[in-house]
């Protein structure tokens, strides 16, 4: 490098004088001074090409000797396999955890939203009504297009079963605002949304491509739903779907659920929004604060007290995904900064080893940079080479977390990985090399050839300035790694903590199947009523078979409230009345369930339609609403009901987690299917308690159903304990995906602390001899040894614990039951730590006990 | 220097100027300006060297190790740059030289025959 700025230094010169040469010849040959000069310029030619042209055959030297470096690398790696071995291992961990992790976030959190102009939908936490939705599109100017869906089970008829598929019943608002145009035919219009309006569906594809066979000619013919038929006029394309949810067709909602589209009251329907160009969030915010509030003013009983703050649809798609998103890539970032520390531990040792190599080599002329380039081009090189193994271990573990974890990345885009993934992936591997190489290279050109070939020679406790760094290296190490373990003891706990919280039911051997009524034939109640009564009695006429029905089961992702008005309580105004979860069983649901009852009695078959109407509520409701006196006996009603429908409270029974095991119990009111007069509660899920719930007992349990009706869709059977599961997935996942990091962690962290101990004891062979010749015995050499282990734990320990304080806090959101700083976790965990630096440190200590002095001794 | 005198010249085959600089440099180290000199004045000045095309090609010779510059006195007493042949650039001379001596005499026997065959 150097000798090129000097040649090119002197270039100028030459031309000067070269010029000059050739003038003073022309005047000689007898020119005048004036035409010689102009002539010899003419002749050199071009000066500016010129200088291109040299400074150009200097930047080839440089590439030229960039190749060589790598050739030479590859040369000295091939000589040492198992140093090249362990270095590539290390960082293909470490770039692999980190490639995979990034390729969820990629998919998840960083790929946009698969329709127009992604940015500018916005949607919100609540539901709307269609009248809700009418207003405000019709008021909001900001909005350039705005729609809702609502989820309904129905029935696909036309099949050899009947089929239950999932509905979107749609606002005519949705396609327009999603902006994704149809394969076939067209999408819902505003015009299809209208009551008495035809028939007509739209399918996805790959309904479409399951029930249709694919047919191109689709558009025109008719479908069986609910017992009904509906004209097929549109199929989305492959990969279109509204978010969070998987819809195998969308039919307009004031058709095909006219009921429910004619109540303001009844927020059913989630809603998607296109922010007009140029307009704000901030802006739309307010914007709709003043639509909530004229809506509130002119309707006060079904809008008062609703909150509408839009927040961007991929923010709200992947909410709850993304704090442990953040957490995990927070996580496996350390990982890899551990990898790296061992990685640039592991040069540094290399750099010591090779030292009298590289002082021979600046002794013999060998320049500065040059050397710090072949530093760089060895650790580039491996780096490269452990990308190159991270990326194959990256695609397994992305193939890994989805098959573990379908519904956290239940997701609008598929992941898997791509170029970006893999640009990630290799810039990862090459800043390492560089930055990581940086410390070991410089160290080769510091070396100080006098100083270091004298030491070299003859040493007793040489080699101390780059085991400084290497402690410094495997001390940091110790800290982050403690990090990780403290979140992923803290997630332990967590788990612990919720899988030893009461449901409140005994999910054991029970079964689950949920039913929807087709809406024509079954539109009555006593219809409703005769198939529920039917259906118990066939289940419970099995031998050693148990069963009730619910409306809504626990932990089953679906709840109904109802606003509750208490008899003799001041009446509350319109908007401000309690809310409670209210359920419709038949059966001895509380039995089947084994839910316990804390007062009074269970429902009965009496309780039907010919006798008083009761209720049995739950614990919290009767703490919240009437403290200190007796529930059973008091009356409770529907609030905003035309004709008041007064419930006696015959029956209190303990809380069930109807939401979460995470979340309190809501206060709940369970009333007999057979007293309600809510028509279109046309769902419903048998619970069955038999002494061997397994798939086995399917076929008996569906051949029942069918002989009641063969028309009838079995939606989903489930046994309650996959329920339980299903509940506790999200967090298991989480919990299992940080313990791998800490695992991996510790595991490179151990390594590190065996490396840096075994390096010291082999420096300091001499000196131990030394020792222990002059009488030191071998506990003492075990204690110098280990003493330095120790010393570094307890600094990484302190470092890691006020590391672990700072960040465990980020993850409240995914603890349960225990604080972020809970001093049990924390404690475990520096245990867990000291004892693997021990351990790791112990191994070449032993070895140190074992020095034998004369042996030591005479290696000098 | 007329136009015509030019048109008369040949214009340098691409890499043989490095050959005709080592050859050059047999001799005796040699400043750039005498290098081109040399160089057209051993070729009966049919061999043209645009002279500033020198320099490139004297620093890619350097960088390969083929020559070596050093600070040196001119005939006239001035600081100048020689520049003069390495031990690897005497042997790449003897390999240059074959290959040109075997590629002139290739491209001779396929240009006789053109002779004798006359036109068409």
């Amino acid at each position: 490098m150097k000798r090129r700025q000097h040649m090119l230094e002197d270039l100028d010169r030459d031309i000067r004088e070269h010029i000059e040469r050739e003038t003073q010849d022309n005047i000689d040959r007898g020119m005048a001074p004036d035409e010689a000069k102009y002539a010899a310029i003419r002749k050199f030619g071009n000066v500016t090409q010129m200088k291109e042209d040299t400074r150009e055959v200097w930047t080839m030297l440089w590439l030229d000797q960039f190749a060589q470096d790598l050739r030479f690398a590859a040369r000295m790696l091939r000589k040492s396999p198992g140093f090249a071995a362990a270095a590539i291992l290390t960082l293909a961990l470490g770039i692999g955890a980190n490639t995979a992790i990034f390729t969820v976030i990629h998919a998840v959190l960083l790929e946009p939203l698969p329709y127009a102009n992604p940015q500018e939908l916005v949607t919100w936490h609540g539901n709307e009504s269609q009248l809700e939705i009418d207003d405000i599109r019709q008021q909001a100017d900001f909005f350039s297009a705005g729609g809702g869906v609502n989820p309904e089970a129905v029935t696909y008829t036309d099949g050899t079963e009947p089929v239950g598929v999932h509905a979107g019943y749609t606002d005519g608002g949705l396609f327009p605002v999603l902006g994704v145009a149809p394969m076939l035919g067209r999408a819902l219009t505003m015009d299809d949304n209208r009551f008495g309006g035809p028939r007509v569906a739209v399918l996805s594809y790959s309904f479409w491509r399951d029930y249709l066979a694919g047919d191109p000619n689709a558009v025109g013919k008719t479908i069986g739903v609910d017992d009904n038929r509906y004209t097929v006029i549109g199929v989305m394309p492959s990969g279109f779907g509204v978010p969070a949810y998987d819809f195998d067709l969308y039919l307009p909602l004031r058709v095909a659920y006219a009921d429910a589209a004619r109540y303001r009251g009844v927020h059913f329907m989630n809603t998607y929004w296109r922010l007009k160009p140029g307009v704000s969030l901030h802006q739309a915010a307010a914007g709709l604060a003043t639509i909530s509030a004229r809506l509130a003013r002119d309707y006060p009983g079904e809008e008062r007290n609703r909150v509408r703050t839009p927040v961007p649809l991929a923010q709200a798609v992947t909410g709850d995904v993304r704090p442990a998103l953040l957490i995990l890539s927070g996580a496996v970032c350390l990982v890899l900064l551990i990898a790296c520390a061992n990685f640039a531990g592991l040069l540094l040792a290399r750099s010591e080893a090779r030292r009298r190599e590289m002082v021979i080599r600046a002794a013999l002329g060998g320049g500065r940079r040059r050397l710090i380039f072949q530093g760089l081009a060895e650790s580039s090189l491996l780096a490269l080479m452990g990308g190159a193994a991270a990326l194959p271990l990256a695609a397994l573990c992305v193939r890994a977390l989805v098959a573990a974890k379908p519904a956290m990345l239940a997701h609008q885009n598929p992941i898997s990985m791509d170029a970006a993934v893999m640009a990630f992936g290799i810039g990862v591997s090459l800043l390492t090399g560089l930055i990581f190489g940086m410390a070991p290279a410089w160290s080769y050109s510091r070396a100080d050839v006098a100083e270091s070939l004298k030491r070299e020679g003859r040493t007793a406790t040489a080699g101390r300035g780059g085991l400084g760094f290497r402690k410094a290296l495997v001390t940091t190490e110790i800290g982050m790694a403690l990090v990780l373990l403290t979140g992923t003891g803290l997630l332990v706990r967590s788990f612990a903590q919720l899988r030893s919280v009461d449901p409140g039911f005994d999910p054991a051997r029970v079964m689950a199947i949920h039913i929807q009524l087709p809406t024509v034939r079954y539109a009555e109640i006593p219809k409703q009523l005769q198939f529920r009564r039917g259906l118990l009695d066939r289940l419970n006429a099995l031998p050693g078979v148990q069963a009730a029905m619910a409306s809504d089961i626990p932990l089953d992702g679906n709840e109904l409230t109802h606003n509750l008005a208490i008899e003799g309580q001041a009446p509350v105004t319109e908007g401000d009345e309690p809310e409670v979860d209210t359920i419709c069983v038949m059966g001895d649901y509380f039995g089947v369930m084994r839910i316990a009852m804390r007062a009074g009695r269970a429902l009965t078959p009496q309780d039907d339609e010919n006798h008083p109407l009761v209720a049995v509520v739950n614990e919290s409701l009767a703490r919240r609403y009437f403290a200190g006196q007796d529930a059973i006996g008091q009356r409770i009603r529907w609030a905003r009901e035309k004709e008041p429908r007064w419930m006696t409270i015959v029956g209190v029974v303990a809380d069930v987690k109807q939401y979460s095991l995470a979340e309190p119990a809501y206060p709940a009111v369970f009333t007999p299917f057979a007293q309600t007069d809510e028509g279109w509660r046309r769902w419903m899920a048998v619970v069955v308690r038999m002494p061997d719930a397994t798939a086995a007992q399917l076929p008996t349990i569906k051949r029942q159903v069918w002989d009641l009706d063969p028309q009838i869709p079995l939606n989903r059977i489930v046994s309650l304990d996959e329920l339980m599961g299903l509940s506790l997935a999200e967090r298991q996942f989480n919990m299992s995906l940080l313990g791998l990091f800490a695992a991996l962690s510790v595991v490179l962290v151990a390594v590190g602390i065996y490396g840096v101990t075994a390096y010291s004891v082999s420096q300091r062979t001499h000196e131990i001899g030394i020792r222990i010749a002059v009488g030191a015995r071998r506990l003492d050499v075990l204690r110098l040894v280990m003493g330095q282990g120790v010393r570094m734990a307890a600094l990484g320990t302190a470092l890691g614990l006020a590391g672990a304080f700072a960040l465990t806090r980020l993850m409240t959101k995914l603890l349960f039951g225990i604080s972020a700083t809970d001093p049990l976790t924390f404690a475990a965990v520096v245990g867990l730590m000291l004892a693997v630096v021990l351990v790791a440190s112990f191994v070449p200590a032993r070895r140190a006990m074992r020095v034998d002095p004369m042996v030591a001794l005479r290696y000098e | 220097m007329s136009t015509r005198e030019e048109k008369e010249r040949i214009e340098l085959l691409q890499g043989t100027l490095d050959l005709l600089i080592l050859r050059t440099l047999v001799l005796g180290p040699a400043h750039g300006h005498a290098i081109a000199k040399a160089i057209e004045y051993r070729s009966d000045e049919v061999l043209q060297v645009e002279q500033g095309s020198l320099y490139p090609a004297l620093h890619r010779l350097i960088r390969r190790g083929w020559i070596a510059a050093e600070e040196g006195t001119s005939e006239n007493n001035r600081r100048a740059k020689y520049y003069r042949l390495t031990a690897r650039g005497r042997k790449q001379l003897t390999l240059e030289t074959n290959k040109w001596a075997k590629l002139a005499g290739a491209i001779g026997r396929v240009l006789r025959p053109s002779k004798q065959e006359g036109r068409p």
